[in-house]
């Protein structure tokens, strides 16, 4: 596609297969995306598709044992799958950043906020103790923390979600790094508080000149805030595209179920909810066809016997993985 | 009629290892101690007794296959009739720690309000007390010795830990929804009490109850080797290796049975309680 | 529109307190609706606003600490806690909760779970009673001969949340009040719950007091919604109405917070700025004051009282925004 050096990350063909009890457990199959620098990219699916463990592979934050990581992950050039602890950790805060979805356990409740964010600009940048304390406060005050220099002494749990949320992207943000990667950062705060966070992440990228990645469960986080999507189902990528092009043309019957089962505020009330039947299916009992198949109306015998690869779609750089793709001219009917 | 979906119920697998052999072997050895304890009587057992001056110190042998202590009397035989005193310590004080514990434990953390903070104070200070050395304390008064003072003397001392445990068991289990739910359908307290509470907090219970039996038959024997278990010359585990003391030299035999005797039972107890725990332990998994 | 019929249940003035003194945290303050027969009230706001202690003291899961509740004419909140009585409007009013594992007994078997009502009131026995927990089952699409004698910690949320209505809907309630009972659940599985619900609500001819707080859910099973900040309504109306022209500026800014998953939605415009004051020191005169653009020294000295703005439709706001109906 576009000149390899454009581009901030680069996936390829990664896969993470947990060895469990049961028998491997592919959390993550072949995936491959890349991002560009100053960009937003969304990963959509429900629980379990993959999403957390994907971020964290990317990261190379998977445990040594019990799971095998194959593929690679190009990071502004450096290679992470089978990296060494030490070198990753020099990656890690400057290079990329990672904001976890539950505040309360990504700090710790016993240190003051602003000693945790002054922890990591000491270790990393081996500030002085004086300079780390401004910088930690003109952090807190970058997203957006009143009164930052009482805040500063303050314990995680004397902060409402939101509040510690924003010392999360704090943390995540002392050392400049050039990707955030945003496990469900707004998951479980309220819708107005939502809108704060993801504004401000936001207004960050831009100043910052940063590229994020938005891990999310809700279609309606990635909608407005992304330039494209991955949409992933049983560990596996089945669509990806422009944002517009995947809300609009979705090819793959899992991305249409997904948005036309999501209740929207201007439906009238009682609007019958179209539903998919079924659930995900379990990563130990995959079978070799299609993993949406057995929940599919559209699915074919070849659907139950052959795995569809990402095809490319009309759109540049939208493809999906379906053998009975959905028409295209559909128009905007169906979101 | 209702237009239903068609689910497509991808089960959960209830994926449990098996308990395993050393599980069922130490059952099998703690089952045999107790039929032993039983029927010491009516088992063609030597007379635990009887002072065969003709046979003293000898090492084990076909006629005394344990060998025979300083004064003649049969090791074998003192050990399964010295296995009752452990036993029955071990199992009756708990009945009463339980009994007692359990209960009162399980009530107040349903119930909460002023009821448990009184009773949890009480027990509270009681626990603040070194419950060893008041059982010590009063022992060492409380004269003639018999298994039952020991019995309920130590089931006393226990009531206060057996409460703690089981209050805190409930009230995690108290706060559940289901509870709750049991409540806004109508269920009285005696049955969620029975069956919401009792089978969630039952595995917890069970082993607890296992490693209390295996602690306060230690304790027993500790109690014994300072003199204060059931008076000589009955045999008790714990008596028989105070005993042994004064003879190690001529005799390691009269020390080795019984404490071997002591260690394989509170090491099957203890494995029991453990595997039971971690074999009852439904980890909610999540979506 | 909502006149001719009659409420099946009347709120009013309705006050829980927590705690005592300087910590008491007063989560519900004066809270009035009705829930009109054969409807479903929506009860939306933000997390801590007091959603689900309005739904427990209506339960009389928390108690309430002054205020009426009338259900069918008979009073509930002045039955004595623990007694008969109370006990015994347990079979007209149910609850489901928000976590759908969790409010199952995971030792219990589904049967069993669903028969509880049964066996607490005794009023259907032996082979009725079996009878009726399959059909219950069937109804809520699982299998009674295949998963009936399964333990409840075998079912993913969404089946264990199947199961919860099911039992739910033993004792044939007339209110049921549901408590977040999808926010749990993954989209595809919260619309099955949803249509599910639909479903039974009109077969079962139930009236539902439906309280969440994602807003596209609540639109689309509501008929009427009421929208709570801080422990007060601060607007209660038709659920269209009140979504197209909000008369409070709490619910503007809450709807415009809304993510449709649409790419061309606009960008939320204005975003409530600050988090809610706590509970425990609210703000005097309106509680919306604090974040609201339009607030004036009228709202910190005077509380706003609900007055109609449409018929059905009341705003609790001294400068209710001007309803202009496209
Ligand atoms: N350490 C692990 N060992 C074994 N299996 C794991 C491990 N971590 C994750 N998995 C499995 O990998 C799959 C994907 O999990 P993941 O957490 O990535 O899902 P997710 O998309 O982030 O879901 P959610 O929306 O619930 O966060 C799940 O089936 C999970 O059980
Ligand atoms: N048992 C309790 N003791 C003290 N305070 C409580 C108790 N239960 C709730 N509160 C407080 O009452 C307020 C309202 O809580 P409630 O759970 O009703 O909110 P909610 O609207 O249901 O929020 P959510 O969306 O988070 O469920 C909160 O400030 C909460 O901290
Ligand atoms: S490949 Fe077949 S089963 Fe899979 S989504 Fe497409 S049509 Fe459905
Ligand atoms: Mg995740
Ligand atoms: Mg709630």
């Amino acid at each position: 596609m576009t000149d390899v050096s454009e581009k901030l990350l680069i996936v390829e063909d990664l896969s993470t297969t947990f060895a469990t009890a049961g028998g491997p457990l592919p959390a993550v199959a072949n995936i491959s995306f890349d991002l560009g620098r100053n960009e937003t990219i969304g990963i959509v699916g429900e629980s379990g598709s993959g999403k957390t463990v994907l971020s964290r592979t990317i990261m190379g934050l998977q445990p040594r044992t019990n799971v095998s990581v194959t593929g690679s992950v190009l990071l502004d050039g450096n290679e992470m799958v089978g990296a060494s602890e030490d070198f990753k950790r020099r990656l890690w805060g400057t290079e990329v950043a990672m904001v976890f979805q539950d505040p309360m356990t990504s700090l710790n409740p016993v240190m003051r906020i602003g000693k945790q964010i002054d922890e990591a600009l000491r270790v990393r940048l081996g500030m002085s103790k004086q300079d780390a304390k401004a910088r930690a406060i003109e952090l807190l005050e970058l997203v957006g923390i009143p009164s930052p220099v009482q805040r500063y002494k303050a314990y995680p749990g004397q902060l409402s979600g939101g509040m510690r949320q924003r010392v999360v992207i704090a943390i995540a943000l002392a050392c400049s790094p050039k990707l955030l990667m945003a496990d469900e950062p707004t998951t479980g705060l309220d819708v107005t508080i939502q809108a704060q966070i993801l504004n401000l992440l936001d207004e960050l990228k831009e100043r910052l000149h940063m590229s994020v990645v938005l891990v999310t469960h809700d279609l309606g986080v990635v909608a407005t805030r992304t330039s494209r999507i991955v949409v992933m189902y049983a560990g596996r990528i089945v669509e990806i595209g422009a944002t517009r092009d995947v809300f609009a043309n979705h090819r793959m019957p899992y991305t249409r179920a997904l948005l036309e089962s999501s209740p929207k505020v201007s439906n009238a009330s009682h609007t019958r909810l179209i539903t998919i039947p079924g659930r995900p299916p379990n990563l130990l009992k995959l079978t070799q066809g299609c993993s949406f198949a057995p929940r599919c109306s559209y699915a074919t015998d070849k659907c139950h016997q052959e795995r569809p690869e990402l095809q490319a779609a009309d759109q540049p750089g939208h493809s999906f993985a379906c053998w009975n793709p959905l028409p295209t001219t559909r128009g905007d009917s169906a979101t | 009629m209702l237009e239903l979906e068609e689910m497509a119920l991808v089960e959960r697998p209830e994926k449990k290892k098996p308990l395993g052999p050393l599980f069922w072997l130490c059952v099998g050895w703690i089952a045999l101690n107790i039929f032993g304890a039983i029927f010491a009587n009516v088992l063609p057992l030597q007379n635990p007794l009887y002072q065969n001056y003709s046979a003293i110190n000898v090492g084990p042998s076909l006629h005394h296959i344990f060998g025979t202590d300083d004064i003649g009397r049969d090791i074998f035989s003192r050990i399964v009739y010295g296995s009752r005193v452990s036993i029955a310590v071990g199992f009756g004080s708990m009945v009463i720690g339980f009994g007692i514990g359990a209960p009162l434990g399980m009530l107040a953390a349903y119930r909460r309000g002023r009821f448990d903070t009184i009773l949890t104070t009480f027990m509270y200070i009681l626990l603040a007390f070194p419950a060893i050395i008041a059982t010590i304390a009063v022992l060492s008064f409380w004269t003639p010795r018999s298994v039952f003072k020991i019995i309920l003397v130590i089931g006393l001392a226990s009531v206060p830990l057996v409460y703690r445990v089981i209050r805190t068991a409930t009230l995690s289990v108290a706060t559940k929804d289901y509870v709750i739910a049991a409540k806004v359908q109508g269920a009285k307290d005696r049955r969620i009490l029975m069956k919401e509470l009792l089978p969630n907090i039952a595995p917890i219970g069970i082993s607890f109850l296992l490693i209390g039996i295996a602690t306060v038959i230690a304790l027993e024997g500790t109690l014994a080797f300072l003199g204060l278990s059931v008076t000589t010359p009955t045999p008790s585990w714990g008596n028989m290796i105070n005993e042994s003391r004064t003879v190690l030299q001529q005799n390691p035999w009269l020390a080795i049975f019984p404490s071997l005797a002591l260690c394989l039972f509170l090491l099957s107890l203890n494995f029991i309680g453990d595997r039971l725990r971690s074999h009852f332990d439904v980890t909610e998994v999540k979506l | 529109m909502t006149d001719a019929r009659q409420p099946l249940l009347k709120v009013r003035d309705l006050k829980v307190t927590f705690g005592k003194g300087s910590h008491a945290v007063s989560a519900v303050a004066g809270v009035s609706f009705d829930v009109y027969e054969g409807e479903t009230l929506g009860l939306v706001g933000e997390s801590g606003c007091g959603k689900s202690t309005t739904g427990k003291a209506l339960m009389r899961i928390v108690e309430p600490s002054s205020g009426s509740i009338e259900l069918d004419g008979a009073d509930l909140a002045g039955l004595k806690k623990g007694g008969r009585q109370l006990r015994n409007i347990r079979t007209r009013m149910q609850m489901i909760f928000q976590d759908p594992i969790s409010s199952l007994n995971p030792r219990r078997r589904v049967k069993d779970i669903v028969a509880e009502p049964l066996d607490c009131w005794k009023t259907v026995t032996g082979h009725d009673r079996d009878v009726l927990v399959s059909d219950l089952l069937s109804k809520v699409g699982i299998d009674p001969a295949v998963y009936g004698n399964r333990y409840a910690r075998q079912f993913s949320g969404g089946q264990c949340q199947r199961i919860s209505i099911a039992r739910s809907l033993a004792m044939r309630p007339k209110l049921l009040i549901c408590d977040e009972m999808v926010s749990a659940l993954d989209v595809s599985v919260q619309a099955q719950i949803l249509n599910l619900l639909e479903d039974l609500k009109a077969e079962y001819g139930l009236t539902l007091l439906f309280i969440a707080h994602d807003l596209a859910v609540v639109k689309n099973v509501s008929d009427r919604v009421a929208v709570m900040y801080l422990g007060k309504i601060c607007e209660i109306g038709p659920a269209d109405a009140l979504y197209e022209a909000p008369a409070h500026p709490y619910t503007k800014f809450l709807l415009g917070a809304a993510l449709e998953a649409d790419p061309d939605s606009p960008m939320n415009a204005q975003v409530l700025e600050g988090e809610p004051p706590s509970p425990m020191n609210p703000p005097s005169g309106c509680r919306f004051r604090t974040r609201c653009p339009n607030a004036t020294e009228k709202c910190a000295s005077e509380e706003p009282q609900p007055q109609e703005v449409a018929p059905g439709h009341q705003v609790s706001c001294h400068y209710p925004l001007s309803i202009t109906r496209k």
